[in-house]
């Protein structure tokens, strides 16, 4: 019992400790993609259409520091700010997902990092 | 020794508690079909339910489900798409607990079950500026008005309009 107690915590630790990031981590990834980011530029880019009908803040509101709907189904989704949310990119795996869903929403492609870089960079300022 | 009136009285409690029995038996068996399985896997609620309602599997037809998870990338509007291990498992989940009912098999054009007859039906006393409510928005949000949808639970007695 102890021994299966002791390799379930190591293991997720492992688990932890790989998948486990801070949004300064994932901000550095995507700007080492690219290149310096701006928060004003992401600012703009979260909250403008680009081609499509929706944009970032059609779901996520401007500014995401609090609970909002899906501008469709109306399902409950969470502060997408890292400081209303610390749960918000804390998973490179997760936030490569997310980013590819609703960049195809948005964009009807996939952003850049360079694009991915600005809107995390001004993400992580919104109090 | 019991007498005749003893006996016969014996009898209507048993048949009582036979017919108890029976009744208890099947509307147990009604709610656990829509209500959501136990073994509902951890990616049905982070791929599918981040966008809206966790579905209960059985208000769709195996087909429906089949066709509703192959075209995730353009999914009512938008891109849910998801890894093939992950599609396979959601998809062999819900497939396993799809409806068997008649009344609910159909195929539901555009894979909607808000475009199944059962559930234009059952709804045709809804008028379309109640489906407008900014508390209701879109007839795929049940828990607006099933207070319990989220439980699988749809009865009558568990509905509660919003006024805005």
């Amino acid at each position: 019992m102890l021994l299966k107690f002791i390799t379930t915590s190591l293991l997720m630790g492992f688990t932890f400790s790989v998948f486990a990031i801070t949004p300064q981590d994932l901000l550095k990834i995507y700007e080492a993609q690219s290149s310096k980011a701006s928060p004003s530029r992401g600012e703009q880019f979260f909250n403008a259409k680009h081609g499509k009908e929706w944009s970032c803040s059609s779901c996520h509101e401007n500014p995401p520091n609090h609970d909002t709907k899906h501008i469709v189904t109306g399902k409950v989704i969470k502060p997408l700010a890292p400081n209303a949310n610390p749960a918000r990119f804390t998973d490179e795996i997760k936030a490569d997902k997310w980013f590819k869903r609703n960049c195809n929403d948005v964009l009807d492609r996939d952003c850049t990092a360079q694009e991915k870089a600005e809107v995390l960079s001004w993400l992580m300022i919104v109090k | 020794m019991v007498n005749d009136c003893e006996m016969s009285s014996m009898k209507i409690k048993k048949t009582i508690l036979i017919f108890a029995t029976l009744l208890l038996t099947s509307s147990g068996t009604f709610a656990a079909k829509m209500a959501m399985p136990v073994d509902v896997p951890a990616s049905y609620e982070t791929e599918c339910a981040s966008c809206h309602m966790a579905y209960p599997p059985a208000l769709l037809s195996e087909q429906s489900w089949k066709n509703v998870m192959s075209g995730l990338s353009k999914h009512f509007g938008t891109d849910a798409g998801v890894d093939a291990k992950t599609q396979i498992e959601i998809t062999n989940w819900l497939v396993k607990n799809a409806t068997t009912r008649q009344k609910y098999i159909e195929t539901a054009p555009e894979n909607r079950i808000t475009k199944t007859s059962w559930f234009i039906r059952k709804h045709d006393e809804v008028k379309p500026d109640v489906w407008k409510r900014v508390s209701i928005k879109s007839p795929a949000n049940c828990g607006a008005c099933h207070i319990d949808a989220a439980k699988g639970i749809f009865s009558e007695s568990k509905i509660k309009i919003p006024l805005k």
